[in-house]
Order: structure tokens, then C-alpha cells, then sequence
């Protein structure tokens, strides 16, 4: 009975440890790309220490959010679209944290047509979406447009790091514990990790709000103090004989301007989309 | 001509009693009622710069007056007596509100008001410096302006809807004109030189159904005086006066709009009427920190105008206090709003 229970054990052994294997083996096998290797300077825009310090913090950073902060640049891409570029890399060479076509994060810029296309696999599709992705490109560019290439990757890790910390929270009915300033700000108030950063919660801001507050009151208090005119247009108007004798409203034409719809979840042209691989992600596109 | 008003029981000088609206004997306390009162100044004619000099009917002495002073009481007998060359022809009032606050109602009003300052510094509250309160008739013309307005606007409705992938921007332009008949009653402007314009402006409104035809015993007792300015002098103020209202009315029948481009405007305002009146002002002069303070109160509803003054240590408590209040309440929102206390 021992003996079959030893086999029975040996045998579960080997069955885990085939299970553990096998998608290592099979990834091994499907190609010879270092998904530890988050820097591709295929442009060569950063020095071989910047690119290793970059390496060293997308690796850091995307320790603590399993996610791959991928960095590409690229001189040309074989005449295609940035987005397409960005997402036949993410099917042919499957990146991710921990496992193939996992949570990545993909920011790619070309240096021919100064394209600048940010995309979220996965986890980071979730937590980087469009309207955050548009965000920290429109921190970044214009790092990118001075050249200062350096700083623009950074940035992007950095703040794609502190997004992630914080789930998006766009379910009108979501309950969450950090502010939402008021729909009509949109992202800039609800969305970000940063609405610490709302002038709002500056004790500043709200230092100078109380004191002009104070001021107006005070000096309206003053003011009224010499009495004030209480009486206004009805006071003497005799209503009887007050009134509007004739009058004509006449239509004499009308123009019509149209305009596109925005969409709402692209403001550049550039979203999210589906690989064709079928991998869905979120994106943002521009110049810079 | 000196008009001076004594007692036919005892000959005692009579005053206007602001309670009853009657003429009173303060010795004896028989009233009279002035409605009755005859008198006709309007066609009994002096000649102006008939006399330079008046002397009191009572004691005979030099009454001390100025040019415009038309009522006045004699410094000497302290008898009320009212000057009727100044008050007849052309400077003859046609209505006048007798006071209904007295003297001690209005020492007692104005009191009651320096308390109420949120501003005013605690020595003035107690309101024990009044110098003098003096009853004064102030002259104003009433007028009654007729405007004749005619507008011509162009004016834009818009109307935005969305179809399929477009928003549609619809804007409809009208041609739009409006001939308004405007109609202002006694609008109330102070012809006197002495007094602040802003101030008299500030008392209004005065109950008009307080109007009575002027008599000269309303008078007897308080000071009044002629008017500086003539009617004509002051149309422009008058119709000054009313165009911040034609406008808000013109406005108030181009509703409906999104915007409104007035491209002709025509006012016409005519003076229909005006008359001469007196209307009842207390001034109060009051001495604070060496300088004076004057206020001035409607006789007749009791609404006290004039600049108090202005104590820095409460202003700055309430301005600290308000700050102070405001910083704390946005710190509570921002709290709420998971912004963090600090």
C-alpha cells in the first residue's frame, strides 16, 4: 500500500512539475525574445547608461504592478501604422510580466513621422485606459519634442507606475475612496492618481479663497452700512400705462453649422483596439 | 412776510405735532386742525428781495436766517415761525409729508440703529454724542416723466442636436423691434444745494400717499427751505434717474433670445408734470473721535442713511473670523472629498 502511495505521490510530482513546464517550455520554444528586457532603442536615442538605468526602473516599477513598462523607438517602421506596429510586436513577441501576452504597457515613438502612440495590454489596459494613456502623453511630449528623451521615458515609467496603483473609476456608480471633483472635469479631477494635485486641496488655494471671501464680505458689510437704495425701476413705474404698445418678431433666415461628434474614447484618433491577435488594449496616439 | 402761530386760548406759541398732524398748543394743548387752515400763497404775491431783514412776530428780534431758509425758529423765543415770502408765487410748495417721527422718536431710532452696526466701533454705538437733530423740510421736485422707447434688435435663437455622426449648430436670426410707452410717477429729486444727492437718494422712498396740500403750520417748528434748483435745472437728474430702468425694462421684453444685437434705439423722455414739494428729513450730527458724522433720517418711515464710522478692530474680527470659517469649511470639503485634511 506504501509502495502505491509513494507511486501515486511521484507521480502528482511529475504531473505538477510537467504542468510548471510546460508553458515555460512552450514559450521558450516560441521564440528568443527576453520578455525581461523592457528598452528597445531601436533608434538609438539613449546612451547605453540611460537605457540600463531605464531597464533598472521599468524592471523595479513593474516588479510591484506586474506590469511590463516597454519602451520602444523606432527610426522606421517598415511603412506601417504606429498602432499597428505596436500591436503586431505585442502579438509576435508576447511580452508581459510574468507570462506571455500579459499585463504590458507599450509606449512607442517613431522618429520619422514623430509619431508618439502609447498602448495597455491586459492589467494595464484596465488601469492605463485612453483618457489616462492621453494623459501622460500630454506630460510627455513635450519632453519628446525638445529631444530630452531621457526624461520623457522616465516620466512615462514613473507615472504609469502611480496610475497603476490606483484603479480607474469610471463606473458612474463605482463606490470608491479617492475624490471625484465633478464630472465636468472629466479625467483631470476623477481619474488620475494625482488629484491630490487638484488646486482644490492646496492648503494655498484655500488660504487665499478663505481671505478673498473674507474680504468680500467684509466690504459688502461696510458698504451697507451707509444705508442702501431700496427702491428700484418698479417703484415709480405706473404699471397702467407702462407697456409695450407694438412689437414684431419677424424671422429672417437661418444658418446650420455641423460638426463631427468627438468620440469619447479616442481624443486623438488613436484609442484602444483589438490586435490581430485578438488582444484588446487601450491606446492614445499623437505627434510630438 | 413773518407767519408766527399763537394759541387763541392763551397765546402761547403753537408747533406742529408730528403724532396728531395737527397744530398744538404746548402750554395749553389745544389743537387745530391745518387742514382747514386758511391760507393762499399761491396767488398772494411778494415781491422778491422784499425784505432783507425779518424780525420774530413774537419778541421782535433779528431772526437769523439764510437765503434759502423758508421756516425757521427764532433764536431768542425759540418761537416757531415760518418766512411766507420764500413759500409764495413761484417758490410756493404744492404738497408737502409732515413729519410723523418727533424728535425724541428719532433720537430714540437713531440710537437703536448704532447699535446695530456690525462695523461701527463700540464708543459710537452708545450713540451718546448726538451734537444736534434737526427737523428739516427738504425741497424736491417730483416728477412725472413719459418715455417713448423704440428698439430695434437683431437677435439669434440656436439650436444644437446631434444626427448620427454630427452635432448641428442651427442659428435663426430675427428681425425684432419693440414700441414701448414707459410711464415714471413722482420720482422724488432733491432740489436743495446743501444737501448730498446720494444720500437724499437713499431715503426713499417716501410714502407718497402721505401727500398733503401744503400749509404753512406743517412748517411751524421745523426748519424748511426754498429751493436751489428749478424743475428745468433738474430734468437731466431725473431722467438720469430713470434710464438705468427704461434699460432693465427694454431688456426685460427681448427675453427668449441666446443673444440680442440692439442696432437702433430711440428714447424719448418728455417731463409731463412736476411739482414742487416738501419732504421731512431728520439730520442727525453726531461728534465722534473730533469729527462729525452726519446721518440723515426719513421723517416719515424712520430709514437712516449716512456713513458711521468704521472701527478697523471689528472689521479685522470679522474678516479673521470669516477667513478663518471659510478656510475651515473648505478643509472640511476637501476632507470629504478624499482630498485629505491637510
Amino acid at each position: 500500500m506504501r509502495g502505491s502511495f509513494v507511486q501515486k505521490r511521484s507521480l502528482l510530482f511529475f504531473l505538477m512539475t510537467l504542468m510548471l513546464l510546460l508553458p515555460l517550455g512552450l514559450s521558450v520554444k516560441a521564440e528568443t525574445f527576453d520578455r525581461n528586457q523592457y528598452i528597445y532603442d531601436y533608434a538609438k536615442l539613449l546612451t547605453d547608461e540611460e537605457a540600463a538605468e531605464l531597464q533598472i526602473l521599468a524592471s523595479e516599477l513593474g516588479k510591484e504592478r506586474e506590469t511590463a513598462f516597454t519602451i520602444i523607438t523606432l527610426n522606421e517602421t517598415d511603412g506601417k501604422d504606429i498602432v499597428q506596429y505596436v500591436e503586431d510586436f505585442y502579438d509576435d513577441n508576447a511580452p508581459g510580466y510574468d507570462q506571455p501576452h500579459g499585463n504590458t504597457a507599450i509606449l512607442a515613438i517613431n522618429m520619422q513621422e514623430r509619431d508618439v502612440y502609447l498602448a495597455g495590454f491586459k492589467k494595464a489596459e484596465q488601469y492605463l485606459d485612453d483618457g489616462r494613456m492621453d494623459q501622460i502623453r500630454d506630460k510627455i511630449t513635450p519632453d519628446l519634442s525638445e529631444g530630452h528623451y531621457f526624461q520623457a521615458f522616465s516620466d512615462y515609467i514613473n507615472t504609469s507606475y502611480e496610475y497603476m496603483g490606483n484603479e480607474p473609476n469610471d463606473s458612474p456608480n463605482g463606490s470608491s475612496d479617492y475624490g471625484t471633483g465633478g464630472s465636468s472635469e472629466g479625467y483631470n479631477s476623477y481619474d488620475s492618481g494625482t488629484n491630490q494635485e487638484n488646486i482644490f486641496f492646496q492648503w494655498w488655494f484655500q488660504l487665499i479663497a478663505s481671505f478673498i471671501v473674507g474680504g468680500i464680505v467684509v466690504a459688502i458689510m461696510a458698504y451697507r452700512s451707509g444705508g442702501r437704495v431700496t427702491v428700484d425701476a418698479r417703484t415709480y413705474m405706473d404699471s397702467d400705462q407702462s407697456k409695450v404698445i407694438s412689437m414684431y418678431d419677424n424671422y429672417v433666415r437661418q444658418t446650420v453649422t455641423r460638426q463631427k461628434k468627438p468620440s469619447n474614447n479616442s481624443s486623438n484618433g488613436g484609442g484602444g483596439g483589438i490586435t490581430g491577435g485578438g488582444h484588446s488594449h487601450s491606446g492614445s496616439r499623437g505627434k510630438f | 412776510m413773518i407767519l408766527h402761530y399763537k394759541c387763541p386760548s392763551c397765546g402761547s406759541d403753537m408747533g406742529f405735532d408730528s403724532e396728531s398732524g395737527e397744530l398744538s398748543c404746548q402750554s395749553c394743548g389745544r389743537h387745530e386742525t391745518i387742514e382747514n387752515y386758511p391760507e393762499d400763497l399761491l396767488t398772494s404775491s411778494f415781491e422778491a428781495d422784499e425784505a432783507n431783514e425779518y424780525h420774530c412776530e413774537n419778541c421782535g428780534a433779528v431772526l437769523i436766517t439764510t437765503a434759502e431758509t423758508a421756516a425757521t425758529s427764532c433764536s431768542y423765543c425759540g418761537a416757531g415761525v415760518v418766512i411766507a415770502d420764500r413759500l409764495s408765487g413761484h417758490l410756493a410748495p404744492r404738497k408737502v409729508i409732515p413729519f410723523t417721527i418727533n424728535k425724541e422718536e428719532a433720537t430714540k431710532a437713531f440710537q437703536k440703529w448704532c447699535r446695530k452696526g456690525l462695523l461701527t466701533p463700540k464708543g459710537f454705538m452708545t450713540a451718546d454724542r448726538i451734537k444736534s437733530i434737526t427737523g428739516i423740510y427738504v425741497p424736491f421736485w417730483l416728477f412725472d416723466l413719459n418715455s417713448k422707447v423704440q428698439v430695434n434688435a437683431a437677435c439669434t435663437k440656436v439650436r444644437t442636436y446631434t444626427q448620427g455622426e454630427y452635432i448641428y449648430t442651427e442659428t435663426r436670426y430675427y428681425d425684432v423691434f419693440r414700441d414701448i410707452n414707459l410711464d415714471y410717477i413722482k420720482i422724488p429729486v432733491d432740489a436743495s444745494e446743501k444737501m448730498n444727492d446720494g444720500l437724499m437718494d437713499k431715503l426713499e422712498p417716501y410714502p407718497y400717499d402721505q401727500l398733503k396740500d401744503f400749509k404753512t403750520p406743517y412748517l411751524a417748528g421745523y426748519i424748511a427751505e426754498k429751493y436751489n434748483y428749478t424743475d428745468e435745472e433738474l430734468l437731466p437728474r431725473a431722467k438720469d434717474r430713470i434710464s438705468g430702468y427704461i434699460e432693465s425694462y427694454i431688456s426685460s421684453t427681448l427675453t427668449g433670445y441666446h443673444s440680442v444685437n440692439v442696432k437702433n434705439k430711440q428714447i424719448d423722455t418728455r417731463n409731463v408734470n412736476s411739482f414742487y414739494v416738501l419732504l421731512p428729513v431728520w439730520m442727525v450730527s453726531y461728534d465722534y473721535n473730533k469729527s462729525e458724522h452726519t446721518f440723515a433720517m426719513n421723517g416719515q418711515t424712520g430709514k437712516i442713511v449716512g456713513k458711521p464710522p468704521i472701527s478697523t478692530a471689528k472689521v479685522a474680527g470679522w474678516f479673521s473670523g470669516i477667513a478663518a470659517g471659510t478656510f475651515f469649511a473648505l478643509k472640511c470639503v476637501s476632507y470629504m472629498m478624499g482630498g485629505g485634511f491637510w
